[in-house]
């Protein structure tokens, strides 16, 4: 197999660390429910795998900066929202209240 | 109006180096899936927001195992559809086309993997009408097997393609636009899996 400009390796490694960062995920549900903590930790694991593939399945980093800057917006969003609701849920919910 | 920003004429010379991965209808599409979903997620957190306890039970009584075969199904169907665009880029197209393969297998898992856990969710009384969490989580949940039904639409007609020497090194824009649709419905996934299955 041509490694030289080959992408192969780089490729495993991020399927392994996303399949890693699910496996973990899965622990910290499990060992840390009721830790104050957890949202923002939950938070950083989605940001970090949507970063991933975006990173090395779409290469972002290459694509017209529309495309880098959609991703990136994209894949904040959640996170953002995540901590905002976890630490600040009532204040959310007054201001979308009717 | 997306296809108008991406023709937008590039101000500097990394503008100039950079690419559009696939073609420009795709990136279209791809705009506006992320923009249903956003909307989709601020119905998620503004429900999550008025109904806290709500949504820390409902996320107990859901199959984790169902969520997880369905995420690790969803990345390793990515990579190989990842690994299809790499071989087919240094004209590899029998490798590109067992990646292509092998990622439609696990991506046919999918929808298999949500039939048993709709079937177990029936027989553990959770339905549509079992509470918000559960009203937001088959209305989030269903939306991506809807997105993700296309992608395996788009996979079979890149394959027939792929079968027919329809891609070569030097173009193969339809398989690239097919792997970077199947990479953002990937993404989205992996927001909804901890949304629903991981924050108990």
């Amino acid at each position: 197999m041509n490694t030289k400009n080959n992408l192969f390796l780089p490729l495993t490694a991020t399927w392994l660390a996303l399949v890693a960062l699910t496996l973990v995920s899965l622990g910290l549900g499990e060992w840390f429910r009721a830790a104050n903590w957890l949202p923002l930790l939950v938070a950083a694991i989605i940001w970090l795998k949507g970063a991933m593939v975006a990173r090395y399945f779409i290469e972002s980093h290459r694509a017209h900066p529309f495309i880098t800057r959609l991703l990136r917006v994209f894949i904040a969003i959640a996170p953002v929202a995540l901590v905002l609701t976890a630490f600040f849920g009532d204040m959310l919910a007054r201001w979308a209240s009717l | 109006m997306v296809a108008a920003v991406l023709q937008a004429p590039p101000e500097t010379p990394l503008a100039q180096a950079r690419r559009i991965p696939g073609n420009k209808g795709i990136w279209a599409g791809i705009t506006c899936e992320f923009v249903e979903f956003v909307v989709l997620f601020t119905v998620y957190f503004v429900a999550r927001a008025h109904f806290p306890d709500a949504f820390h039970e409902g996320a107990q009584r859901l199959s984790l195992v169902s969520g997880t075969v369905i995420t690790l199904l969803m990345v390793t169907s990515s990579y190989f559809i990842a690994c299809s665009v790499n071989a087919m880029r240094y004209g590899r197209q029998r490798s590109s086309l067992g990646w292509l393969i092998a990622g439609l297998i696990i991506a046919l898992g999918y929808p298999i993997a949500k039939f048993f856990e709709i079937r177990w969710n029936l027989a553990h009384d959770i339905n549509g009408s079992s509470g918000i969490f559960f009203t937001v989580y088959y209305y989030l949940t269903f939306n991506h097997l809807v997105h993700a039904t296309w992608g395996i639409l788009g996979i079979l007609w890149v394959l027939a393609r792929m079968l027919f020497q329809g891609y070569s090194a030097e173009e193969h824009s339809g398989l690239e636009a097919l792997a970077s649709y199947w990479h953002a419905t990937d993404i989205i996934w992996l927001v909804i899996f901890p949304l629903f299955y991981v924050l108990a």
